[in-house]
């Protein structure tokens, strides 16, 4: 559905050149709900902006649905309004001057579609009750809420019936509780459309919970692409690791048989064949298991709890195993500050780098 | 808070006057005798403008001159502020800059030009298109209410450019790029979305500048005085300073009364409509510049054409024409035979003892008007935003009046008060002291405006911290305060310099003597005398030493935010 091939981007700013977007490479299949995550600055907002035709890169090629939109190479840069994709937008862009009918129909009467007033009425109200909002019709859009925005911004993206539909943070700008029953229900309409949806986020809860498959992107490139679970349990990179979530990094010797030499002794991996000599096994909170007695054999190691946060349906626990502190997540009743404890690491649960994190998560 | 009650206390003292200038123009239009004989009230002078057939020719006069103004101003404008804000046209930020400082390009200086291309009998398009047509008549006529309000418009469509600037600036590029996204091309863009969203702000800086219009003295005293067509504005004038006749007070301040309730009705609604168009206004999270509309070598063209044009017309036609002038001794269109008798002679003969003497007030006024209306209007800002006190709104109406009430009007206050209240009390009349007080006073609303805004950026709690470090609040502005204000407050201060330098319509009223001429006022009068090319020599001295403190704003002054009216 989307491809895009070797797309750099250079921002100047101040007389220097930023890059936004490093010689990329994307492939979306239909149907999917794709999402592009990062932190601010690490370039998904100038992708999605270049899939719309809205910010025109420097290098390489972008095609949708088959047909080339952008190359570098041919001089082509299909302008936004020849794309024909949804697009939702952050500020959701609702024009105050317009009624909430008026917002979507002009769209579907002067956009390429250019229909008719009489069968534009029929798709501005399919449109509106697919986010039931259809008894707003007449209500100038400026005196709408946040919420109801959105919902406007997500039924004119629909209306022209897209194949593609582009969203950049649509929650942002909502409180809590009303993002998720948004969330929930963008979840909702894209499966029962069927529609490919590319959605640019910061928060990955939120795309761990609506996509079928993430990139995640860092500095104009991205880091690794996959299903959430994929990217929960197997990160490709100490980076995408801390990226979804606090974990805890052990510094270590490889010598390439899944048996790293740590400062917290010897630990046995799953897989650290690709490691060799320095490296940093990393593991998260809900993994360091909390025992009483000794059962296991492998990777279990004595440990002192220094302190513990009762968080009702968990606990939170720092443990000091050899001196070096570990979090831990637990169950209510695992520990109480000073008891001892034994730690275990389950195998398949620990993650090995090549030492190259950056230094301050190393503590 | 120790020095709260110094601070309301100057700008008290500030505003007062604002006030009492206001009252006393109300009270001089009852006034039935010349000013020194007993007072006689009266409400003649309202019944003689109201049945006057005079008084509504002035007003369909003003009426037409405003409106052509504010026509030709946004007919430059609006694309200018299209071309710099929203497309890849090269060059933007300078063209941003030039248009902006056309803004203190001094309006007397375009007018002159214009007089010298267009006027009846000795303007050279006109005897150009009567050679070619073999015309008797001139077909065009820069001394009437068309060509007065061509040349006020030139003048104003910088500020209505930099206002439109701003309304495209405020509003979500999204909105746009929305439309774009969902199959609206270009144009149908721009038709039903960009337009509809900066109507607005386009409708009020079209008031804004309508307001300015109404009142404008400069082009209707250079242009239209010697050709007996009147505006307010000049009528007024013209009925303090007449030829032949006794002054007329009465009537002067009975026209400006009306003039001034014009003006607040336009000002009120004025505001009306920028609080609705800040509706549309949408703060985005990201502050991103939006793709700009690429023009095709076609567009950049039909754009570089119009650039090409405007300037052509609003600056270089009558520099050219104002150089041209200066060379001659009697004015003439170009030609072999007038090449020949170019010299610098009216240069040479200009009286330059004045000059140094006008160039001598023109520096001390630049000097002091911004600095005591900064000291003045930092207290002004302060009392409305930070001190509490009761009343502090009507402070910050009463600094906005100066911008709504004609600055003509304003000076023949003041000169009113001068010549017949405080006479006895402080030598005002003719002294250079009457000017920086006027002109110090009309400045209010343009420095209480830039303070505010700044100072309303600055989080109220570094000065509460200094306060709770036991600093006292003349510490507090000297540390704290000034320095963080000091962008805008240097910006503001070169602004209002500059205007100084080039004001007129003030001086006009105000300059009685060569013990307060100025550069200007040498100008104007040589105008007024009849020798225009010593007026055009002249004129371009004046220019080219604004040359430097113009350079001087472009190295310290100049900043992101552009300059709010005049």
């Amino acid at each position: 559905m989307i491809s895009i091939a070797g797309v750099s981007k250079n921002f100047s700013a101040d007389d220097r050149s930023v890059a936004a977007l490093r010689s990329v490479h994307l492939e979306v299949n239909r149907g999917e709900f794709f999402v592009l995550l990062g932190p601010s600055g690490s370039g998904k907002t100038t992708l999605l902006r270049a899939v719309a035709g809205l910010e025109k890169p420097d290098q390489g090629e972008i095609s949708l649905d088959g047909k080339l939109v952008y190359s570098r190479s041919q001089g082509l840069c299909a302008p936004p309004e020849e794309r024909q994709v949804g697009m939702v937008f952050q500020s959701y862009a609702i024009w105050p001057h317009l009624t909430v009918a008026e917002n979507i129909g002009l769209v579907l009467t002067h956009g390429r579609l250019r229909l008719s007033k009489k069968e534009a009425a029929a798709r501005i109200h399919h449109s509106l009750s697919l986010v039931q909002l259809q008894d707003f019709e007449t209500r100038p859009a400026r005196l709408l809420s946040g919420g109801q925005q959105q919902r406007v911004a997500l039924a004119r993206a629909l209306a022209i019936n897209p194949a593609l539909v582009l969203m950049d943070e649509p929650l942002s700008n909502l409180d809590a509780r009303l993002r998720e029953e948004v969330r929930a229900n963008i979840k909702k309409l894209a499966v029962q459309i069927g529609m490919t949806v590319l959605y640019v986020t910061h928060d990955q809860i939120e795309a761990m919970m609506l996509a079928d498959q993430i990139a995640v992107m860092a500095h104009g490139e991205i880091l690794q692409v996959g299903r959430p679970a994929e990217l929960y349990r197997h990160p490709a990179s100490a980076l995408v690791a801390e990226f979804f979530g606090s974990i805890n990094w052990i510094r270590g010797m490889a010598h390439g048989n899944n048996r790293v030499e740590t400062e917290l002794g010897p630990l046995w991996v799953a897989d650290s064949r690709h490691c060799h000599g320095a490296v940093i096994v990393g593991v998260r909170p809900e993994d360091v298991h909390l025992q009483r007695s000794s059962n296991e054999n492998e990777n279990r190691i004595e440990g002192k709890v220094r302190n513990s946060v009762f968080l009702g349906d968990q606990i939170v626990c720092e443990i000091d195993v050899r001196g070096k502190i570990l979090i831990a997540k637990g169950s209510p009743n695992d520990g109480e500050p000073s008891d001892t404890v034994f730690v275990y690491l389950p195998r398949e649960r620990l993650v090995v780098f090549s030492d190259r994190v950056p230094s301050d998560s190393l503590g | 808070m120790k020095g709260r009650g110094l601070a309301v206390a100057i700008s008290a003292t500030a505003l007062l006057p604002v006030l009492g200038l206001l009252l006393l123009v109300l009270w001089m239009g009852f006034w039935q005798n010349g000013p020194g004989e007993p007072i006689v009230y009266t409400t003649s002078h309202f019944r003689k403008i109201f049945t006057d057939a005079f008084t509504y020719k002035t007003f369909l006069n003003t009426l037409g001159f405003a409106t052509t103004a504010v026509l030709v101003a946004l007919f430059f404008a609006i694309p200018l502020a299209w071309l710099v804000e929203r497309t890849n046209l090269p060059g933007k930020s300078f063209i941003l800059a030039i248009v902006t400082l056309g803004a203190l390009l001094p309006t007397f200086f375009t007018a002159m030009g214009w007089v010298f291309l267009l006027h009846p009998r000795i303007g050279i398009v006109n005897r150009f298109l009567m050679d070619i047509f073999g015309l008797t008549q001139a077909p065009l006529n820069v001394a009437s209410i068309v060509g007065m309000g061509w040349v006020e418009g030139l003048g104003l469509s910088s500020i209505a450019f930099v206002m439109i600037v701003a309304t495209y600036r405020s509003m979500d590029p999204a909105l746009e790029e929305a439309a774009r996204v969902h199959g609206l091309g270009i144009f149908r863009t721009l038709l039903y979305v960009t337009l509809p969203l900066t109507f607005p702000g386009i409708l009020a800086a079209a008031i804004y500048v309508f307001t300015i219009a109404l009142s404008a003295f400069e082009v209707p005293a250079i242009i239209g005085l010697s050709n007996k067509i009147f505006t307010f504005a000049t009528f007024i004038f013209y009925k303090i300073q007449p030829l032949e006749e006794l002054p007329s007070y009465g009537v002067a301040g009975a026209v400006s009364t009306i003039l001034i309730i014009l003006a607040l009705l336009l000002s009120w609604s004025y505001f009306r409509l920028l609080r609705f168009s800040h509706r549309y206004a949408v703060v985005t999270g990201k502050a991103y510049r939006p793709q700009p509309v690429e023009l095709g070598s076609k567009g950049r063209l039909l754009a570089w054409s119009f650039l090409g044009f405007y300037f052509t017309v609003a600056k270089l036609l009558p520099l050219l024409l104002l150089v041209w002038a200066a060379l001659l001794r009697y004015f003439q269109p170009p030609s072999w035979a007038a090449l020949a008798q170019v010299s610098m002679n009216n240069f040479y003969g200009l009286p330059w003892k004045l000059l140094l003497h006008g160039a001598w007030n023109t520096l001390i006024l630049m000097l002091a008007v911004p600095t005591l209306t900064l000291f003045l209007c930092l207290a002004i800002s302060w009392t409305v935003l930070r001190s509490g006190v009761r009343f502090r709104v009507l402070f910050d109406a009463v600094a906005f009046l100066p911008h709504a009430v004609p600055h003509l009007i304003l000076a023949i206050a003041s000169m009113f008060a001068a010549l017949f209240l405080l006479r006895n009390v402080v030598p005002l009349y003719g002294s250079l002291l009457i000017l920086v007080f006027v002109y110090t006073i009309s400045r209010i609303s343009f420095a209480t405006r830039i303070i505010n805004n700044s100072l309303a950026q600055i989080h109220p709690e570094l000065e509460e911290a200094a306060f709770v470090g036991g600093l006292k609040l003349l510490q507090v502005m000297r540390k704290i305060l000034i320095p963080l204000l000091k962008p805008a407050l240097v910006y503001a201060w070169i602004w209002m310099a500059l205007l100084c330098y080039r004001e007129l319509t003030m001086a006009s009223v105000l300059v009685t003597s060569q013990a307060n001429v100025t550069l200007p006022m040498i100008v104007w009068s040589l105008w007024l005398g009849g020798s225009l090319n010593q007026a055009a020599a002249a004129n371009l001295v004046v220019l080219i030493c604004m040359v430097p403190v113009v350079l001087l704003y472009f190295v310290f002054g100049r900043r992101s935010r552009i300059a709010e009216g005049a």
